[in-house]
């Protein structure tokens, strides 16, 4: 074990950076926080039924008939809904991809507007154990599950269909005519042409390239696994409805519940609070189930709770992607072109599919690919009768960073360079030079802690340990996307700081609390901003619950961004609270507040600071009314570019069983400012599970004869616990500088971007024949080595 | 073929089924308080409102569930509430505010290994796996403590400083113990 490495702040500050616990630290670890689950049991809601929806034993099927006469009849049944009932078959097509999250938006402006490809509790399974059909309310889950039973189905079974590559020949099942008669999702104005990026002219540039190597890479289906199975309580009364769930947007589920049903906003109320990890899952909480959960609610006259199973939990998954990319080079090393295809295996419905597939690959183009002259791509998302694919920890990140690395990793080989050294050469960003100081901090800091010089050794050419095993070293590098620019969409974000009268604080920040943090990089900017009131984080009060009602709109938790975006306006609502106080000082102490000044807690007088009050007194001695100052402010939309992550990994892989052992990652993220720093190292560490597992071992199963996933639970898809996983060593780094107070980046999706590349590189250099696809189970090792 | 008598088996009114839960002793008839079937998970959280312990994935995979019967640690979605009878059974609310485990897991900090939890749902499972493993070992080596907590799922990937924390509770206490 190397001893940790504390990082060293590039301005020392006394909240913001530090290594401490989280402000939910005692009520998470003594089991008092209340996930919505466990708010919304049937002792605290007496008259709550419990909902079951029908799910599809078919990949690909339509409903010809469907009786729930007996199902009605069954004792403890109060509302069974059909897709038959005009209650459900008239609302509109929707589709799960409403937002990024980044922003609020109506239906109209839905995002993937043009794949509206999903009806609530619709007669179109196109996945096995697709929410279709029927669902139902009863007083217990087991009543509702057995009523299910009684409706009697007539289903027409269609062909399916699971890869994308055959999904798009002619003939195959088509699955949405509506929207594309050959399973390929067609144009559209957000995410663009097919050919996306196409600067220069890439044949001219392979033309003239001296070394040219040429690659595939696979992304398979995994999944979020939050352990927090989605869960809502839906009570609609009257004329107003009431949500509790764990989604982790509050505004855009009630702007999609009142959209959907037709509700003016004030009539829905949604309410989180905890949620048991996210991760990116079910995209932005646009989910026909709150809907179908809403309707059996009004039906029923009762409060509704559904809540998934584990098994029903496999709702979401990353896009599977095939990619392939090519590079070509001068002899020096200089990258003169580069191309790129992917497919994008959409699954049943296209939700995020061509975010995925387009907006991680055009945002590396302005960024890392800025010096390279020639760079084309092109990509396709394809329906098939899979799992419907979303953001998981990023969003298309991590499939493209799999050909990136891939390729970059090939080309050194070829050159016969250090891949760190035709890094540097080639890539930085538009608004830099070359070589780029965050990725050279990034690279360098990595090769340092990993011992690359000294570990890596010609491509399977390093000793053997234990007769059979061999090791390697590899790594992986990225552009970080969450920089203060890249938020402008967001557009205003407000906060609420109350300054009681005795000094204690209350900082309504509304976010939803997923685990990410962000809470406590709140609580520290808060401490931090006010530092004049002479406080601590304790006298801060940080709401953790977001209630449409009597909140402010919630800064969404993605981009994970979140750890610095509310910290940035409280650092300027901050100046606006002192200024109040000398206002309500000023009349007391008989000064101009320009005369005045606070400190320490201290109230007192420019010209003579030995003298004053405390301002604590001021409000007692004054009005008593608490200062309270509400601001909005847009992110900076300054064009400041942004820091780089990177990955590296040894591993060592057993070359008789085909077992693969990661030994050690180390995990880089230029942060800007480091926020909070034992939480940035918990996301470091943390994202290694995800990155680990989608390296190696998880991946959804499908019966090739039938359609139907096998592995719906967390025996067969297997996520690493502690006996699994590497020592971590996590280091961040302050090395860029965004715009604004901090100039901070988030860091928690890009954790796990580069694993799973570093991993396969590393298993390269170990065994010198490269593993296409993830995860890298024995048996594709084995078959690489030749032996199966 | 059993007789009349011979129906009168555990839960019915002349012996109950008693289980001890955090200290209190409570009465439960089969039938009419719980089924044969009933999980020890369902009882403790949706009977009784022991919301501490989380179900998951209800298959015994991931540990969410787990709490001290007898000292030892157990999934509470494997075991059924029958099978608890006579037994002692400890939910994270049994443990005192400064239990040592609780008091780790809460304090981790320490550079290097991040904290101990994040989004705090597998939180009281870890926690109850811990005790459990500082009851039969209470000076576990760093080995000792993955193996021994390799049973629970942390998707935000608390690893590192959940051994560390419990680690820390082993060297501060008699193995975790007051």
């Amino acid at each position: 074990m190397t001893p940790p490495r504390p990082y060293t702040p590039r301005t020392a500050r006394k909240f913001i950076g530090a290594y401490r616990p989280r402000i939910d630290a005692m009520e998470k670890a003594s089991g008092k926080v209340q996930f919505v689950d466990d708010i919304t049991l049937k002792s605290r809601f007496p008259g709550m039924l419990y909902a079951k929806v029908m799910r599809s034993p078919y990949a690909h099927a339509r409903i010809k008939s469907i009786d729930a006469s007996l199902a009605e009849k069954l004792p403890g049944v109060k509302a069974v809904l059909t897709c038959k009932d005009p209650e459900v078959s008239s609302l509109k097509p929707t589709s799960a991809g409403w937002t990024d999250g980044v922003d609020t938006v109506s239906y109209e402006r839905m995002m993937w507007r043009h794949f509206r490809d999903r009806r609530v509790l619709g007669d179109h399974a196109c996945w096995a154990t697709d929410e279709v059909g029927a669902v139902v309310a009863a007083e217990t889950e087991q009543i509702a599950e057995e009523a299910l039973k009684l409706i009697k189905v007539e289903w027409e079974v269609l062909p399916f269909v699971l890869d994308p590559l055959e999904a798009m020949k002619p003939g195959a099942p088509v699955i949405h005519p509506e929207i594309s008669p050959n399973n390929i999702l067609p144009k559209d104005p957000v995410g663009g042409a097919d050919i996306f990026v196409d600067k220069g002219d890439v044949d001219i540039g392979f033309a003239g390239s001296e070394v040219v190597v040429e690659a595939t890479s696979v992304h398979h289906n995994a999944t979020q696994a939050s352990l927090d199975n989605w869960c809502c309580l839906v009570d609609w009364k009257e004329d107003k409805l009431t949500v509790m769930s764990n989604s982790y947007e509050a505004d855009q589920s009630r702007m999609h519940i009142s959209q959907m049903l037709n509700l003016p906003i004030n009539k829905v109320r949604v309410i989180s609070s905890y949620v048991g990890g996210q991760f990116g899952r079910g995209d932005t909480g646009d989910q026909p189930f709150f809907l179908f959960t809403a309707l059996l609610s009004r039906k029923s006259g009762r409060p509704v709770k559904f809540r998934h199973s584990r098994r029903e939990s496999f709702h979401d998954s990353r896009q599977p992607a095939i990619y392939t990319g090519k590079i070509g080079a001068r002899k020096d090393g200089t990258i003169i072109s580069m191309y790129f295809k992917g497919i994008g295996n959409s699954g049943a419905y296209a939700d995020h599919t061509m975010f995925a597939m387009k907006f991680a690959p055009t945002e590396i183009t302005e960024v890392a690919l800025a010096y390279i002259p020639n760079v084309r791509m092109e990509t396709y998302g394809v329906y098939t009768n899979k799992l419907p694919a979303c953001m998981m920890r990023g969003v298309g990140n991590s499939q493209f960073n799999l050909i990136f690395g891939h390729v970059v990793d090939m080309l050194a080989e070829k050159l016969k360079m250090d891949p760190v050294d035709l890094a540097l050469k080639n890539f930085g960003h538009e608004w830099g030079g070359l070589p780029d100081k965050s990725l050279t901090a990034v690279l360098c800091e990595g090769a340092k802690r990993i011992g690359w010089k000294e570990k890596r050794h010609k491509p399977g050419k390093g000793p053997v340990h234990d007769r059979t095993k061999k090791r390697g070293v590899g790594f992986s590098f990225h552009p970080a996307w969450h920089a203060e620019w890249q938020e402008a969409r967001r557009g205003e974000i407000r906060i609420r700081i109350t300054v009681n009268p005795d000094c204690s604080v209350v900082l309504d920040a509304p976010t939803v609390e997923t685990g990410t943090g962000s809470n406590t990089c709140n609580v520290l900017g808060c401490a931090e901003a006010l530092g004049f009131l002479g406080i601590t984080t304790d006298d801060i009060v940080w709401p953790h619950t977001v209630d449409t009602e009597t909140s402010l709109k919630d800064c969404v938790q993605t981009d994970s961004a979140v750890s610095y975006l509310q910290s940035e306006v409280v650092a300027r609502a901050a100046l606006e609270v002192k200024q109040r106080l000398l206002e309500k000082a000023s009349k007391l102490m008989k000064a101009a507040p320009e005369a005045l000044d606070i400190a320490g807690g201290r109230v007192f007088r420019k010209a003579a600071p030995a003298k004053g009050l405390t301002v604590k007194d001021v409000f007692m001695k004054g009005d008593m009314l608490p200062v309270v100052v509400e601001m909005g402010r847009a992110p900076n939309s300054e064009r400041t570019g942004v820091p780089y992550i990177a990955n590296f990994a040894e591993v060592e892989v057993d070359t008789a069983t085909g077992r693969v052992q990661v030994l050690k990652l180390v995990v880089l993220n230029d942060c800007g400012t480091v926020m909070y720093a034992s939480g940035a190292e918990a996301q470091q560490i943390g994202g290694q599970v995800i990155g680990v597992g989608e390296a190696l071992t998880e991946e959804i199963i499908y019966d090739q004869a039938t359609g139907v996933p096998l592995n719906f639970n967390w025996i067969d898809y297997k996520i690493p616990t502690m006996a699994d996983m590497p020592e971590i060593d996590p280091a961040l780094l302050e090395v860029w500088r965004g715009a604004g107070e901090y100039g901070a980046c988030g860091i928690g999706e890009g954790t796990v971007t580069c694993t799973p590349r570093a991993v396969l590189n590393a298993i390269y250099n170990a065994i010198g024949v490269r593993i296409d696809d993830i995860p890298v189970k024995p048996e594709k090792v084995l078959k690489a080595l030749g032996k199966a | 073929m059993p007789g009349k008598s011979e129906k009168r088996t555990r839960g019915t009114k002349s012996s109950p089924i008693i289980i001890k839960i955090n200290g209190k002793a409570h009465e439960f008839e089969l039938g009419r308080d719980l089924e044969p079937e009933t999980t020890l998970s369902f009882l403790l959280r949706e009977k009784l409102g022991y919301t501490g312990l989380k179900v998951a994935c209800d298959e015994g995979a991931c540990g969410a569930c787990t709490v001290l019967m007898d000292g030892k640690a157990v999934l509470s979605c494997m075991k059924l509430a029958v099978e608890a009878h006579g037994h002692e059974i400890q939910t994270i609310e049994g443990l005192p505010k400064d239990d040592p485990v609780i008091k780790a897991f809460a304090d981790q900090c320490e550079p290097g290994y991040g904290t101990a939890l994040q989004c705090g749902f597998c939180t009281p499972g870890f926690v109850m796996a811990a005790k459990g493993l500082l009851n039969e070992n209470p000076k576990p080596s760093p080995a000792e403590i993955k193996e021994g907590l390799s049973g629970n799922i942390c998707r935000c990937g608390c690893y590192s400083g959940i051994a560390r924390a419990v680690l820390h509770a082993s060297e501060t206490t008699e193995g975790g113990k007051k």
